[in-house]
Parts: C-alpha cells; structure tokens; sequence
C-alpha cells in the first residue's frame, strides 16, 4: 500500500465522520452547547478535508494554496472551541454577537495575512517540497505572524480547557466521561499539531490527521456510548429545572451533585453559583440540626420548617435512596415539597375546628339524607346523646310535637333549595326533658355548587322561651284586669293623645273599638269650660314631674249626661324624660252629688246651729239681763244703798238674792247644758300658761275655803309644760267646778289642788279633798245630768247637778277623761286627765 | 280732787240705773244707751273707765271696743266689759281690762272700777 493511502484513509474517513457529527449535532441544536459543538465539527471537517486536499496535490503552489485552506478551518478552531466551552459550561449569555465578533478579529486579520503571504511572508517565511516515497510533502518555516496567531490559538484553547476542566470537577459523573472525551478528542489535533510544529516527535508528517481520527472516533464514543446530546439531558434539565420541587442530588459523601433552581431558591443560594460539588453541611450550614438528623438516614419522609416568623415556610422532605448500575448505593436523592400553603389550611382548619368544637351553640352537620355526620361537644352537652349515638342519624329524633309540623316541612323546603334557614324548636333531650332551640340551618355546597351537607346552629332559648311564657302570661292577666275594669284606664303620649284606652274609657267616650281613640286628645273628654283648668294641671305636672296627680272635672259623656270624673294621672318616664301619661279615672258624679247634698245639709245644719247660737245668745242676754236687773237691786238693796233696812226687810232682801244667785246658777248651767247638747259648744284653742290657770282658778276660791276653816293647797308639777294649748277657759270652770265641790263637801280638812305631768303626752288636774266622799254606788251616777248623791250636804246646797255632768262632757270633749276616787268619811279625788294638744302650725 | 269719770254704755236702762247707783259715790258717772252717742262724747272727754255692754244697738260693742282702743287719747281709759255672752267675752278678753259675765254683781263691780281707777 502506498504511503499516501495509509494517510489519506484515516483522514477520509475522519472526516466524513466530523460531517456526519456535524450534520447529526445540528440535528439536535437545542442542547446547550450543541450548534457551537456542530460548528467546531463542520470546521474541523473543513481542516481534514482540506488537508487531504492539500497531500494528494503534488504541486506546491497547489499545496500551499490546500495548506491556506486548511488555515480557514485551523483559525476558527480555537474560536469555536471556546464557544462551545462557553455554552456547554453554561455561560451562553457570555456568547453575544459582538463578543463572537471580537473573537474572530484576530483569526480574519491572520487569515488575510495568510492569503496575503506572499506579499510580505508574515506568516510563512519559506515554502519547499520533499519527497518521502509516495508522498509529497510540504515544509514550511513560521513566520512572525505565525507564532502570533499560534499564541493567540493557544490561548483560546487553553480559555476554553480550562471551563471544561473546571465544569468536569463539578459535573456529575454520568457527564465528566462525555466531557473527557470531548476535551481528549479536541486536544488530540493540536496535540498533533503541536508536535509538528515545534518538530518534537522525529515525524515526517503531521499527526494531526490522525488526531482527527482519534477525534473522530472520539466523538463518535462520546456520542454513542454517553449519549452525548440526547434529548433525553434537555428533557431531564427542564424537567429537573422546571421543577417546583426543590431536587438535591447527594453523594455517597453528602457532596452535592446536583441540585436544581426550585433547591436552590428554597435554600437561598438563587444569587450564587450553584453549589455543585460542595458538601451538604457547607451549604445548609444554616441549618445544622437538618444536617444533623439526616446526615446518614437513607430514607426519610417528614415534615421540616425553614425560615422564622414571617419567612417561615414548611417543607415535605423526603428522603431515597440512589443505586448505581450494581445496585450499590452511590447517593441519595432529596427532595423538598413545599407545603407552607396546605400547612396554613391545616391550620386554619384547625383553627375552624376548635372554634366549632367549643362553641357555645349546637353545631350539626348532616348529609344530604339529613342524617348526622357530626355534632359538637355542646350538643352532647344540651341533648345528653354524644356522638357515637346520633351518627348518622336523622335529628328528627329529637322532635317533639311541640313544634308544628308545618316547621319541619318550610324548614326542609328552605334548605334543600340552598337556602338558610331560621327558626324555633321544642326537642326532647336524652333524659326526656323539653327544651327550646333557635335554629340557623344552612346547606353546605362543593366547589360546583351541589348541596353536599346541612349544618345546623343551635342555641338554647328555653330560658327565653319560658321567660316569654310568663310574660305573656302575666299580660294576658294584667290585660284582662284593665280591660274589664269599671273605672277608665287609659293612656296619652306627651302630647295628650290616647295611645291606649280601656273599654270602660272607650264606652264613656261614646267609642265602640280602640282603634277610633288614638288621635284624640285627653282635652275632649272634658267640657270646654273645664279644659283650661284641666290643661293647666297637667302642664304643672309636666313640669314639676310631679309623679301623681289626682283631680276632678266634669265631662260630657257619648250621651249627653252630665258626668264628674276624678282621675289619677301618673307620670310614664324613661329615665328622666316624660314620655307619656297613664290614668285611672272614675266616674265620681255620685260622690259629688253625694257630696252636694252633704254640703248643703252641713250648710243647712251650720245654719241651723248658727240659728241656734243666735238663739242661745238671745236667749242668754234675755235670761241674763233682767237676771241683773233683779240682782244687781237686790244687792243695792241689801248693802243699804237705798237706806237701813230693818229686820225683815233684810231677811227679804236676803231671800231675793239668794234665789237670785240660784236661778243665775241654774241659769249659767241651763245654757252650757243647752250649748253642748246643741253640739254649737265650740272649744277655743289658745295658749295658756297652767301656771297662770291654777292661780286664775284658785285665787277666788281660797277665800271660799278659808271662811270655812278648809286648808287649802295647789301645786304644780314642774315637769309640766310652761305653755299648754286649749279652751283655758272652759278649763277653768271646771276646776274651779270641782273645787267648788271639794269645798262644799268638806267640812273639816283640806282641799288641795294639783297640776300634773304623768307621762310626755297628757296633763292632770286633780282635786283632793277629806270631806264626806262618794258611796261607790253613786260614782258614776254623779256625773249624770240632775243626778246628785242623795246626802245631806246636796240637800242642802240645793243645785241641779249640772256640774259635773258638764265638766265630764267638757273633759271628754277636750279628748280626756274624769276619773274620780272616793271613800265615804275620808274623803274625794277627781282627776281629770287631758291629751296635751300641739299647737296647729 | 274731782271723781273720775266713768263712761257707761248700756242699753238695759233697768242695768244702767244699778250701774249709776253702785259707782256714783265714788265716780262721776255719764250713761248712753248706744254706742254712737258715747262716742261722740268720748271725742270730748278722757273718762278713766268705759263700763262696756257688747250687745248694744246699732253699732255692735265690739267695734265701740276697737275705736276706743284705737283712739291714742284713751290709752289710760280701762274698759270693763260686761256681756251676757260667754263667747264674744272670751274672744275679747285681751283688748279690755276686764270681762264681767252678766248679771254682773254691783259690789264686785265697785271693787273693781276703784281697784281699775286707782292710778287714774
């Protein structure tokens, strides 16, 4: 075989493998990386090809033209390859357009260097031909821009070896191999090209088309076993990428070999690199406790928190296991849920649930059927039937026939249309008593509106319920005593209008039905003439908020008769404001008739006793004055005023006046007697001093007693009061009355008279003597009008007797009494026993 | 030295005479049967009593009463009233000196112008 064909071949058929990586690469020029990848190819296809090209020309013009040709495809080489780095390292927003532009500046200035050469040889210095067997070849020296070019080409490559190098430490395993391929398949040609340049292998041609073999089947390799630029990493990446799920793929050494952007925004490293390659523990060094408990747990599936307070978020972590080929553990796989929003429903749900648990109304729940799904504690509570008795029964149960059967059905008709609704019911407990429930009873729907359950809210109004009861109760009793009250019970408001009047009212008014009262005014219920007086009772009323009133008016009834009514009007507050009038009238025109003719018969009879006194007084006067007549001569002539009288005409003139002074007396008695059973004996009311009484009474009477050799005594109980209230007057008849008879009846001894106090509220007078006394059967009797105690002395002190029996009418008259105390032969005590009056204010 | 005059209005004249008997050794005494007429001479003359019937004619005794106390001229007359009527004397009792209930006795009547005159 020629030389040329063991040359030539690998190079065909390496380059027709780079067209065919090239053309399939395009095929799949999503994958990142992948169009620049299918460039590098199509360029290193142009380099082969041209290099092929360039060994089977004999000719060196020919040659050199082939070898600049290749030069197209040798300088992109460097360019591309950094793209592709670029891209397949994830730095394709490095690659913009006039990035790659600037890229290629240099290899365009040295391309047209090379197809200039000739002009000033930059490039090539020297071109010649030689021969080895078969093969011409070319030898060329480097020019000066050769070497720029060939420095500015190395760096690319070494830019772009490095990412790839950098990438590989980090890529996951299932990657490094497909990028060590594709860094030993493109280094290969340089690694070729450099040999023959720098001469540092003893070789006769250039490697590097066998590089391209090797790149070749390099390629094919990393294409073919490692799959490189299937579908199924892009579909993998945007799937892994796109995942909501945070994704952390782990080592056997919890290194990180992959995680995903849903981990890395969960764990807050969105802003770097991702973490690839570090260890689990430096990344979630935030966390230690997380590290901690799952450090060496293989499988795991739980619920964690990451974040405080407001950025507290909880995750569903779980935990599995990864197996290699050979079923050995080689990582784990973590994955992080976010379940913050279902974690706060639970909560809320929570939150409803105990709300609902411990509510204080009865909360049920039905299905669709109506029977009991669930019920609160407070139900138990209310009904004694716990929940394991009443699931999935229908609260009918409860019922009771105390609550119509109309309210079930409107009730079931109101819900099972979807809508609420409220109402009352009489149950019966577990314990067979009755109870009274509110009830708000609503469907509850699903999401596409169909009625899936009942809940029914319940609140015990038994209570309630029996309250109004008695209320009602006690109305219906207060009504019934209004409405058949014979007196008027009505109302006004403020203004005076009727709000209410009871039947009795509504018949005296000429009304047959309450409804025909409202809007009247309380003033039409009395005659025009009495509405002012009326109306200005009540505004007094109204002002002074005087509670109640009482008062009397005429009014015209329905039926024209002439009616007195007197009412008492109450006040109706609200607080402190007046908001009505309430009143209770009655019909008074008998009363007031009643009252007329009581009036007129005590006018009549005032009249009367006027008449009478006037009388009495005339009568006086008439009896009294020639009385004086008589006794005034008859004491003249006693006394010689009209000269000596001789023996008999004294007797006689003694006779004269003494019967005179005896008919005065008689006189005297006749008319107190004759006042006091006329009832015209008006007692005076003044002020007196008893002091002064006593002496008034005693001073004319101790003469009387001295002449009959009586000692005579008065006192008076300094406890008394200095001032007393009362007819003294007549006071002192009396007492002077009774010491007149002490002294009459007393022949030897004394008479003492006495004032005293015996207790805050009375007074005595009292008359003490040791004359002859009083038989006990005659101590009543003696204060009987003309009634004496038949003795000796009365027969001869010859009087009527009116005395007493006048004292004791006076003393009773006064409110007191005459006591008297006596034994015959040791002698007498008359007490008179009076209330102490107070003065009128 | 001159009696005192005592002024008697009364209108019993049988009353008078005994009136006029009893005080006339120890009084200058001058009788009217009503009260006008007595008053007009009451106008002239400053008596050191006024003996005073309540029931008179015409002007009733209770007004002759009040127009002698009110007249400042007679402050130093006393005026014993004499009545038959218990009442009108009770109700009366503080404006004269004394209240004599008829029949009236003349000696007590005597004793008591002398005692009432005394400082006349």
């Amino acid at each position: 075989m020629s030389l040329q064909t063991i040359y030539v071949m690998p190079l065909v058929f390496s380059a027709m493998i780079s067209a065919a990586l090239a053309w399939y690469t395009w095929r799949h020029r999503q994958t990142a990386g992948a169009k620049s990848f299918s460039f590098l190819l199509l360029v290193l296809f142009e380099w082969g090809t041209a290099y092929i090209l360039q060994l089977i020309s004999t000719d060196l013009e020919i040659k050199t033209f082939w070898n600049k040709v290749t030069y197209l495809g040798v300088v992109m080489t460097p360019g591309m390859w950094l793209i592709f780095a670029l891209e397949y390292t994830g730095r394709k927003n490095w690659v913009t357009r006039s990035r790659i532009f600037l890229l290629f500046v240099m290899p365009l200035i040295t391309t047209i260097v090379i197809w200039t050469n000739e002009a000033h040889h930059l490039f090539w210095t020297t071109a010649e031909i030689y021969r080895v067997s078969d093969l011409v070849l070319q030898k060329s020296s480097n020019g000066l821009w050769f070497w720029v070019h060939a420095a500015y080409s190395y760096v690319l490559i070494l830019a772009g070896t490095v990412l790839i190098v950098r990438a590989l430490l980090r890529w996951p395993a299932q990657y490094r191999r497909q990028m060590a391929w594709i860094l030993f398949a493109v280094a290969a040609p340089w690694l070729a090209n450099a040999i023959t340049v720098f001469d540092l292998l003893p070789v006769l041609i250039d490697l590097t088309p066998f590089a391209f073999t090797v790149t070749g089947v390099g390629m094919a390799v990393a294409l073919f076993r490692h799959r490189l630029l299937d579908l199924e990493p892009i579909a993998r990446d945007l799937v892994i990428e796109g995942m909501k799920d945070g994704m952390i793929v782990l080592d056997a050494s919890n290194r990180i070999v992959d995680l995903n952007q849903a981990a890395q925004n969960i764990l807050d490293l969105s802003g770097e690199q991702k973490p690839v390659g570090k260890q689990l523990a430096d990344v979630l060094a935030r966390w230690p406790q997380l590290v901690e408990r799952y450090r060496d747990v293989p499988e795991a599936q739980d619920e964690i928190t990451l974040g405080e307070g407001e950025a507290q978020r909880w995750y569903e972590l779980t935990l599995s296991p990864l197996h290699g080929q050979q079923k050995q553990r080689v990582g784990r796989l973590v994955i992080m849920r976010d379940i913050t929003d279902r974690k706060l429903s639970e909560e809320k749900v929570r939150q409803l649930s105990r709300a609902v648990e411990s509510s204080p109304t009865s909360i049920v729940i039905t299905n669709t059927d109506g029977n009991i799904q669930y019920v609160n504690p407070k139900f138990t509570q209310v009904t004694g039937y716990s929940f394991e008795e009443v699931l999935g029964k229908n609260p009918n149960m409860l019922k009771t026939d105390q609550t119509p059967a109309e309210t079930h059905r409107q009730m079931w008709e109101t819900i099972s249309s979807g809508c609420e609704w409220r109402g009352e019911f009489c149950n019966r407990k577990k314990n067979g008593e009755l109870y009274w429930e509110l009830a708000s009873i609503s469907p509850i729907e699903d999401a596409a509106g169909k009625i899936t359950h009942y809940v029914a809210v319940k609140e015990d109004i038994t209570e309630r319920k029996r309250t109004e009861r008695l209320l009602q109760e006690s109305e219906i009793r207060f009504r019934q005593i209004v409405e058949n009250a014979s007196d008027f019970i009505y109302r006004t408001d403020v203004e005076g209008y009727f709000t209410y009047a009871n039947p009795s009212a509504l018949h005296i008014m000429g009304f047959s039905d309450e409804k025909e009262v409202l809007g009247k005014h309380y003033l039409d219920m009395t005659t025009p003439e009495a509405r002012h007086r009326m109306k200005r009772t009540y505004q007094r009323q109204y002002l002074s908020k005087t509670p109640n009133t009482y008062d009397e008016f005429p009014a015209a009834t329905a039926d024209g008769r002439e009616i007195w009514f007197g009412q008492n009007v109450q006040l109706l507050m609200d607080g402190d404001k007046v908001m009505g009038f309430q009143v209770l009238a009655r019909d008074i025109t008998a009363i007031k008739q009643a009252q007329e003719a009581l009036r007129i018969s005590y006018d009549q009879a005032m009249e009367a006793s006027r008449a009478k006194s006037q009388l009495l007084a005339k009568v006086s006067h008439e009896l009294r004055t020639p009385l004086g007549g008589i006794l005034g001569y008859a004491e003249l002539l006693q006394n010689g005023t009209f000269g000596p009288l001789h023996e008999t005409q004294m007797k006689a003139a003694d006779e004269i006046l003494q019967s005179s002074h005896y008919l005065n007396m008689m006189v005297n008695e006749l008319l107190d007697e004759a006042q006091i059973q006329a009832n015209t004996a008006t007692l005076q009311e003044n002020c007196f001093s008893p002091a002064v009484l006593l002496q008034q009474a005693t001073s004319g009477m101790e003469i009387m007693a001295e002449r009959k050799g009586l000692e005579f005594t008065s006192s008076i109980d300094p406890k008394l009061p200095k001032e007393l209230y009362g007819d003294d007057h007549r006071l002192r008849q009396i007492l002077i009355n009774l010491i007149g008879n002490a002294i009459k009846f007393t022949k030897k001894g004394s008479v003492h008279v006495s004032l005293q106090s015996p207790d805050a509220g009375h007074w005595i007078m009292q008359v003490t003597d040791t004359g002859i006394g009083v038989p006990n059967e005659a101590h009543s009797s003696i204060f009987e009008p003309f009634k004496q105690a038949d003795n000796a002395i009365t027969r001869e002190n010859r009087g009527i007797g009116l005395g007493l029996s006048i004292c004791k009418q006076l003393v009773e008259l006064m409110g007191g009494r005459i006591v008297l105390e006596s034994q015959v032969g040791v002698g007498s005590t008359f007490t008179i026993l009076l209330p102490i009056m107070k003065k009128p204010a | 030295m001159a009696k005192p005059l005592i002024i008697i209005i009364e209108d019993d004249p049988t009353l008078n005479e005994i009136f006029t008997i009893t005080l006339t050794s120890d009084f200058e005494t001058e009788t009217y049967t009503e009260g006008e007429t007595a008053l007009a001479r009451l106008a002239e003359v400053i008596p050191a009593l006024v003996v005073l019937d309540l029931h008179l004619p015409g002007t009733p005794g209770r007004e002759i009463l009040s127009k002698i106390r009110a007249d400042d001229r007679l402050a130093n007359t006393r005026v014993i009233l004499a009545t038959a009527d218990e009442r009108q004397a009770n109700l009366l009792y503080d404006r004269a000196d004394m209240v004599l209930l008829k029949p009236i006795s003349p000696g007590q009547l005597k004793d008591l112008a002398k005692r009432l005159c005394t400082d006349f």
